[in-house]
């Protein structure tokens, strides 16, 4: 006897499958970017001598710069890609 | 990222797939680390346990590695802001 009624504001809202697929996709992408870039730039900038437990001031700006150059290389690929697949599309 | 574009009911299934999503990520970042600290630290079988130079170099490697990723998480953090600014969806 709920004034409210039985049906919460919830229950009205449906799932889109295709949303919550849209939603994953990006989420994986954006996690393998970063992951990505985690171990490129490990490889790059990090020395295996393991002298101490912080980063040193070499490792740190290298860090800074390598993750900024992983974005730009990864925007200038994908303007690349764009175009290949623009001048394959017309024909 | 941003998922408000999603409806309420939507949003909670993905919230729900963001918590199944970190658990595995974890996992792979422990497996990932005994795998590249066991590499670089480990090279020396005289011994059947791990030697003290040897522990104090996987402490190191940990260590570093998990600042090495928390910066890379600051930067990318701000790079990605930068290349799409809230509301520009």
């Amino acid at each position: 006897m709920s004034m409210f009624g039985g049906g919460g504001f919830q229950a009205q809202q449906s799932v889109n499958p295709q949303n919550i697929a849209m939603a994953e996709q990006e989420l994986d992408m954006v996690t393998d970017l970063f992951n990505r870039i985690v171990d490129s730039c490990y490889t790059k900038c990090i020395s295996t001598e393991y002298q101490q437990n912080d980063l040193s001031q070499g490792e740190s700006v290298c860090i800074d710069r390598c993750v900024a150059k992983f974005f730009d290389v990864n925007a200038k690929v994908g303007e690349k890609m764009q175009q290949m697949g623009g001048a394959q599309a017309p024909q | 990222m941003d998922f408000q574009r999603y409806n309420q009911a939507e949003q909670a299934q993905i919230a729900q797939m963001i918590e199944h999503k970190q658990m595995k990520d974890f996992l792979r970042l422990y497996s990932n680390l005994v795998q590249r600290c066991f590499n670089d630290c480990v090279t020396d079988f005289t011994t059947k346990s791990v030697t003290g130079k040897e522990e104090a170099c996987v402490n190191k490697c940990a260590d570093k590695f998990l600042k090495h990723s928390e910066r890379v998480g600051a930067r990318f953090g701000e790079l990605s802001q930068q290349m799409m600014p809230p509301g520009s969806q």
